[in-house]
C-alpha cells in the first residue's frame, strides 16, 4: 500500500539548539502517529513543519495533494478571526479550500449550532477549540494533524476528539502531538520528541 | 583569488591611477585637472550598476531552488553594490563642488543615486529584521526582486526624462571622450570590475564558510543529544489499555 | 475579499485611521493656504505628502495585522498564496482609492484649485492608486512576520515608491495647470504602467515570502 506520507531526514534548529534531526517515517492509511515530548522540545514545531507552517532545515515530506486538503491542522495556540461568526468561519474556510462547507453539519457535530451567529472573539477557549476542530476535519483531509487537542475541551469535546480520530483511521491517518495519557492511547505509533 | 593574484592588480590599480594622469586635462572643466575624477567616478558607478541588477538575477535564483548559495551570491552583490556606489557618490560630490560651486545640489542624478542607495540599506534592513536564516533569505529576495523596477527608473530612466534637467554630462549617450580618455577610461573600468569581481567571490567564500561553520557548530553542539530516533517504534496497545481510553 | 470586507466593517479601525488622517491633513492644508493662490506644484506636492502617508499608515497594515493576530497560520493552511495576496491587493486598492477620492474631493473644494487638465489629473489619480497598492501591499506582506513588522513596512514601502512619487507629482502638477501636458500624459501612463507591473509581479513575490 503507498503510504499517505513519506517524511525523510527531517532536522530544525534555532540557532545552535537543534530541536529535531534525522526524523524520518512513513504513514499509510489507518495509522495514527503520537508525537510526544517535553514541553518546548519541539513538538508543536515538528507538526508544522509537517503541514507546511515551517520551513524545516533539512529534510523532506512529501505527499500526494493539494496541502490545503490534504493536510487538516488544529493547534492550542492557533487564532481564529474575532470578527467572523462561527458559520462564517466555516464558509470562509471552505470557500478558500474549494469543498462543500456543510455548515449546518458542522455546527451540530461540534456543539455550536446555536453559537452559529456569535463572533469567534466572544466564543469560551473550549468553543474556540471545538471550531479549529471542525475547520481542520471539514474538507475530510488525508492527514488529521492536533496538536495538544484535548487541552480547553470538556468531556463532550473529549468524546468529539474520539470521533474524529477514529474516523480519520478508517479515512486516512492522524497525528496527534501530546503529553496527554488518554489520547497517547489513540496511537498505533509513537515519536519520542528531544528524548 | 590567490594572494598573487591580489598583488598583481593592486600593482595594476596603481599603475592605472598613475596611467590617469597621462590622459591630458580637460579645458571645458573648471579645475581641468581634476577632470581625471571621471576615471574613478564612472568605472565606479557602472560596477556598482551591474551589482545592483545582478543581485535580483542571484535573488531570483535562491526563490526557484532554495539554495542558500544563491541567497549568499545575492548578499555579497548587494555589499559590492554599495561600496562602489558610495565610491560613486564621494567621488561625485567632490567633482560636484570643484565643477559646480557646491558639494550637494540636489542635482537630479546625484539626487536619484542617493535614493538607490536607500533602497539598498532598506535591503539590509529586511535581512536584519529576520532570525531565522529561510525567511531573512526570502524576504531578502523578495524584496531584492521587488526593488529592481524603482532602481532601473533611478538609474537609467529618470535622469534621462525631458523634463529632468540635470547638469550631470551625459559622456557615454552623448560622446565627449577623445580616444586617450577613452582608452584610459576602459582600462581602469576593467581593473574595477575585476577586482570587485574578486571582492565578491572572496565575500562569498567567506559567507560559505560561515555557513558551513554554523552549521557544523550545532552539529557538534548537538552530538550527545539525540534529538529524536531515527526510526518511528510502533507501540502495541492492549485491549485494556484501549478500553481505559472510552 | 468578502472576509476583509466582513473583518473591516466590524471593526473599521484601519479604514477610520485612513479616512480621518485624509481629512485632517487637509484641513491642516487648506487652512495654511487661506489666503494664498497655491501653484499647481505646491498643490500636486501637499495632496501627495497627505495622500501618501495616509497609504503607508493603512495599507501595510493589511497584512502585518494577520500575523499580529496570530491569524496568518489559518489562512497559510487553507488559502493559496495568489488568493490572499489578490484579496488582499484588492482591498487596498479600494481602500487607497476611497482615500484619494475624499483627498481630492476636500482639496479642491478647500484649496479652491482649478482642475487644468482633468484627464490628466483623473488618470494621474488612478496610476497613483493602482501604483501604490503594488508597492505598499509587496512591502506589507514582506514585513509581516519580521520582528518590528509596521516599522519595517514604512522602510521597505519607501524606497518602493520612489519612482511613483516622481511620476505621480508630475502627472497631478500638470492636472493642476503646471507642467508641460505632454509629460503630464507621459508621467499618467508610465504610472498605470507602474502600477499594473508591481501588482502583476505582487503575487509572485508574496507566495515566495507567505509560507516561511
Amino acid at each position: 500500500m503507498k503510504p499517505l506520507l513519506v517524511v525523510e531526514g527531517l532536522s530544525k534548529r534555532y540557532g545552535r539548539q537543534s530541536l529535531f534531526q534525522n526524523v524520518s517515517l512513513e504513514l499509510a492509511r489507518g495509522d495514527v502517529l503520537v508525537v510526544t515530548g517535553a514541553n518546548g522540545s519541539g513538538k508543536s514545531t515538528f507538526l508544522r513543519c509537517l503541514v507546511g507552517l515551517e520551513t524545516q532545515d533539512r529534510g523532506t515530506v512529501t505527499f500526494d495533494g493539494d496541502p490545503r486538503t490534504f493536510w487538516g491542522f488544529s493547534a492550542i495556540d492557533q487564532a481564529v478571526y474575532a470578527n467572523l461568526t462561527v458559520a462564517e468561519h466555516l464558509e470562509f474556510t471552505a470557500d478558500c479550500r474549494g469543498v462543500e462547507a456543510n455548515v449546518r453539519f458542522w455546527l451540530e457535530r461540534i456543539g455550536l449550532a446555536a453559537f452559529a451567529d456569535r463572533p469567534a472573539g466572544l466564543l469560551s477557549t473550549g468553543m474556540r477549540a471545538r471550531l479549529k476542530l471542525a475547520l481542520a476535519a471539514q474538507a475530510g483531509p488525508q492527514i488529521l494533524a492536533l496538536d495538544e487537542p484535548g487541552a480547553a475541551l470538556d468531556a463532550d469535546g473529549i468524546a468529539l476528539i474520539d470521533d474524529l480520530v477514529r474516523e480519520q483511521a478508517e479515512r486516512g491517518a492522524c497525528i496527534l502531538a501530546t503529553n496527554d495519557p488518554a489520547e497517547r492511547r489513540y496511537g498505533n505509533l509513537e515519536l519520542a520528541i528531544g528524548t | 583569488m590567490k594572494t598573487p593574484t591580489w598583488i598583481a592588480l593592486g600593482i595594476l590599480m596603481a599603475v592605472g591611477t598613475v596611467a590617469t594622469f597621462l590622459a591630458p586635462p580637460a579645458p571645458a572643466f573648471q579645475v581641468p585637472d581634476l577632470a581625471r575624477l571621471v576615471f574613478f567616478h564612472l568605472p565606479c558607478a557602472l560596477t556598482s550598476a551591474l551589482f545592483f541588477v545582478s543581485a535580483p538575477y542571484f535573488a531570483f535564483r535562491y526563490l526557484r531552488t532554495e539554495d542558500r548559495r544563491w541567497d549568499l551570491r545575492a548578499e555579497a552583490a548587494m555589499e559590492i553594490a554599495v561600496v562602489t556606489g558610495i565610491l560613486t557618490l564621494a567621488t561625485g560630490i567632490i567633482f560636484s563642488k570643484v565643477q559646480w560651486g557646491a558639494w550637494w545640489n540636489w542635482d537630479p542624478r546625484q539626487t536619484s543615486y542617493l535614493l538607490v542607495m536607500f533602497i539598498s540599506a532598506a535591503y539590509f534592513a529586511v535581512r536584519a529584521a529576520y532570525g531565522d536564516t529561510a525567511r531573512r533569505a526570502a524576504n531578502a529576495a523578495a524584496y531584492s526582486m521587488a526593488s529592481v523596477l524603482p532602481v532601473l527608473f533611478l538609474i537609467f530612466v529618470y535622469p534621462r526624462l525631458p523634463m529632468v534637467k540635470s547638469l550631470h554630462p551625459n559622456v557615454i549617450a552623448e560622446g565627449g571622450f577623445d580616444s586617450v580618455y577613452r582608452g584610459v577610461f576602459y582600462s581602469m573600468f576593467a581593473l574595477v570590475f575585476v577586482a570587485c569581481l574578486g571582492l565578491f567571490r572572496f565575500r562569498y567564500r567567506v559567507g560559505l564558510i560561515e555557513m558551513l561553520v554554523d552549521d557544523s557548530d550545532a552539529e557538534l553542539a548537538n552530538r550527545d543529544r539525540i534529538a529524536a530516533p531515527g526510526v518511528v517504534r510502533p507501540v502495541a496497545l492492549s485491549p485494556e489499555s484501549r478500553k481505559a481510553t472510552k | 475579499m468578502r472576509k476583509e470586507w466582513r473583518t473591516e466593517f466590524r471593526n473599521p479601525s484601519i479604514l477610520l485611521a485612513g479616512l480621518l488622517f485624509s481629512l485632517g491633513s487637509m484641513m491642516a492644508i487648506s487652512l495654511a493656504a487661506f489666503s494664498t493662490k497655491l501653484s499647481g506644484t505646491l498643490g500636486a506636492g501637499l495632496y501627495w505628502v497627505a495622500l501618501l502617508f495616509a497609504s503607508l499608515l493603512t495599507a501595510p497594515r493589511r497584512f502585518t495585522n494577520e500575523e499580529e493576530q496570530r491569524t496568518g497560520d489559518l489562512l497559510r493552511l487553507v488559502a493559496r498564496p495568489h488568493s490572499v495576496f489578490w484579496g488582499k491587493a484588492l482591498w487596498v486598492l479600494a481602500e487607497l482609492a476611497a482615500n484619494a477620492i475624499v483627498l481630492a474631493g476636500t482639496f479642491l473644494l478647500f484649496t479652491g484649485q482649478n482642475v487644468a487638465q482633468p484627464g490628466i489629473f483623473a488618470v494621474g489619480l488612478f496610476g497613483t492608486v493602482l501604483a501604490l497598492a503594488g508597492a505598499t501591499s509587496v512591502s506589507g506582506a514582506m514585513a509581516s512576520r519580521a520582528r518590528q513588522s509596521t516599522g519595517l513596512a514604512a522602510t521597505l514601502a519607501l524606497p518602493l515608491l520612489l519612482p511613483i512619487i516622481f511620476l505621480g507629482m508630475a502627472a497631478l502638477r500638470t492636472g493642476l495647470g503646471d507642467g508641460v501636458v505632454e509629460n503630464g500624459w507621459r508621467s499618467a501612463v508610465g504610472l498605470v504602467g507602474y502600477g499594473i507591473a508591481s501588482l502583476a509581479v505582487g503575487p509572485y513575490l508574496f507566495a515566495a515570502v507567505w509560507k516561511r
